[in-house]
Parts: structure tokens; sequence; C-alpha cells
């Protein structure tokens, strides 16, 4: 099985999304007839966007996403949690057996951000992870964050504090937005925090 | 039933020569994949793309037996054509399907098997998070809601030409984190 002028896996997924110019687009339809090996590469890439596809909807991955996306997701029949605290404001929050995507909807002025990071810490505000030069549009007010809901779902009741920051021409940092959430675990389960009975 | 060793010039010019069951097997065994593979491209559907194949094998074969197909290089484009048009076919949801089962049901073959791609999904969730954020988003969008380059362009504030470097670094990283070849 050989190919004298296999398509790379990148076209293949711009192909199986219906990106590419029709022309092009033809030229693959009638090199996947011709051609195992490309076929098989093609497999590849929609078991990849299948794989991708069914994580996203597990909502399992820490990551920013759209409107769109939501919608979407809530037309899939998936059940969306979302926290909008204000900036400098807090928010009671937990999460549920039902749920199957947690946002937090973190409202901020991006005019003129060129670059912004999501700093997740902890209930004392020390820096656990960052989300460097996260995706965003200037134009857009608010930031939306998914939180994994595997994770929050595990978690016992705790404090989480995401920073949004940008930065100014110096490189020094500056606060956009800190938003606290208050998860309070509604799940049994191995998370939960031991409570004792008075005797 | 073994494949046989055949370009498909050869192939085609087996039909020629009578009735050839080994030769018909083998045009299912290689082009029934192919064809399924177009219709879940195209239709987006696994049993649109199964019925494609039955429907597409079926005009082949009978094009082939009664040796209407003139160029025997042009195998792949003759079934690209008769792929386009039973594709509009079942889009418009035509009658004809029930018509060429009934017809020629009796010469259709179990499904063929064709190469079935198994990933970790561990690690695939380890390597997606080690996207940078905005590879993961595109290819998440990408993938999940199947956005387009526009969509995604607006989200974050660049060029549709450059959400597609970005999907294509983004494939290549996670491609190379799971160990598949580029």
């Amino acid at each position: 099985m050989s190919c004298s002028t296999p398509i790379d896996a990148a076209t293949l997924a711009d192909y199986w999304l219906a990106v590419l110019p029709q022309s092009e687009e033809e030229m693959v339809d009638l090199h996947l007839l011709e051609c195992d090996r490309c076929g098989n590469r093609l497999r590849e890439v929609i078991a990849l966007a299948q794989a991708v596809r069914r994580l996203a909807s597990e909502g399992s991955l820490r990551m920013i996403v759209s409107d769109a996306f939501l919608h979407r997701a809530a037309a899939d029949g998936l059940r969306v949690r979302q926290y909008a605290p204000a900036p400098g404001g807090a928010v009671h929050c937990t999460v549920t057996a039902e749920d199957d995507i947690l946002i937090g909807r973190l409202a901020a002025d991006l005019t003129g951000a060129k670059r912004v990071d999501l700093c997740i810490c902890d209930e004392h505000g020390i820096q656990q992870l960052r989300l460097p030069d996260i995706p965003i549009h200037s134009g857009t007010s608010s930031v939306i964050y998914q939180e994994s809901i595997t994770f929050a779902k595990a978690a016992p009741d705790t404090i989480m504090i995401l920073r949004l920051v940008t930065f100014d021409e110096t490189g020094a940092e500056r606060l956009l937005g800190e938003y606290t959430f208050n998860h309070a675990r509604s799940l049994p389960g191995p998370g939960q925090l031991y409570e004792p009975h008075p005797e | 039933m073994e494949a046989i060793q055949l370009d498909d010039v050869d192939l085609v010019h087996r039909f020629g020569s009578g009735p050839d069951r080994e030769a018909e097997a083998e045009l299912f065994r290689r082009m029934a994949p192919r064809i399924r593979l177009y219709g879940l491209r195209h239709l987006r559907n696994e049993h649109a793309a199964e019925d494609l194949v039955q429907q597409v094998l079926i005009v082949t074969l009978e094009a082939l037996r009664s040796g209407r197909l003139r160029e025997p290089g042009k195998l792949a484009s003759f079934v690209l054509g008769t792929c386009r048009l039973t594709v509009l076919d079942l889009r418009r949801g035509a009658q004809r399907t029930q018509r060429l089962l009934g017809q020629f049901g009796k010469d259709l073959l179990p499904q063929a098997p064709c190469y079935t791609p198994q990933l970790d999904h561990e690690k695939l969730t380890h390597c997606l998070q080690n996207l940078k954020e905005r590879e993961r988003t595109v290819i998440v969008m990408s993938f999940y809601d199947e956005q387009t380059g526009a969509d995604l362009a607006g989200l974050l504030g660049v060029s549709e030409a450059n959400v597609r470097v970005i999907r294509h670094r983004a494939l290549h990283r996670l491609r190379e984190c799971m160990g598949v070849a580029a």
C-alpha cells in the first residue's frame, strides 16, 4: 500500500471539517477513492475528532470556551451550570451529579488587552495553575472559563480564586479582575470532608 | 477469500471476460471502505454511509458487468461520480434505495472490514491539556461544534488564516503526543 502523493493529516482535518476550497476537496475525494493509506490517515483524524468531541461533552477539560460552544452543548442535551461573579466579587457555588459542564463567566474590560492569562489560585490567593495567553477578543466583555466537572464533582468544600491578568508595555502584570468561588460539595463520595458526629 | 493482488485497471479488465465472483468480491473489499469514508464525510451519518456503499457498489457492479466503464483507468472517477449523484439522492430522501435493494439485494455482501484506529482516552486528555490555550480551544471548538474558521476567528480575534495555522499546529502536536506519525 504505497502513495506517491500522500495527503497530510492537517489537510485531511480541513477536509473532514469541510473547510477546503472546492477544487482541493474534489482532489481529496478522488484521491481517497484510490488510496487506502491516506484513507487510513483520515480515519485516524476522524477517530481523534470523535474522541475530542466525547471529551468535550464530558466537560472534563479546563479551557476557555465560547457562547456558541455552550449553545451547542445545551442543544445536545448537556446540562450547563454557570456562575458569573462580578469582578472583585464572590459567589457560592456547587455542582450536582446531573451537571455536565461547569462554567465561570468572568466579566472584565478586555479593551486593548493583547495577552491575558488566567490564574487559578487557592483560598489564600496563591497561584496553583496558570493558563497563559488565553483566547480572548478585545471586543468582548467576558471570558468563559470551563472548569473540569470531574475535578469539581470530586472536590471537597473549597475556595477557588480566579484572576485575569494582562501586561502593560513594560511587561508588568496588571489585574483585570478577581473572582472568588466558594465551592460547597453537594455530592457524597471520598472527597467529602469528614465531619465527626457528637457522641 | 483472499485479496487479489491487482491494480484497478486489471481488476476492471477481469469483468470483461464474463462473470467473475472473485473479482466482484475484490471490488467490494477494495471500494466499500473508501466509499464509506466518502459517505461519512459528505453525509455525516454512519447508516447513510452504509446505504451509500450498497447503492454505489450496485451501480458500479452493474456498469462493470455490462462493460459500460470504457476506460478501466477511470474506476475511481466513475465511483466518485456515482457517489456524488447518490449523495444528492440520499439527501433528497429518494425512494430509489428500496427499489435498488429489492432488485439487487441478493448481490449484497456483508460490511467490508476496514482499519479502525484505537485511541487511549486518558492519554488524549493529557495531550489536550498540554496544548497551548488557543490551540486547545481551536481543536475542541472545531471538532466538537465544527465551528467555522470565521466563528473561531471572531472568538480569538485573529484572521481565519491564522485559525487554520493554529489548528494545523495543534493537530500536529496532538498526533505527536499520541504517538501517531504526522
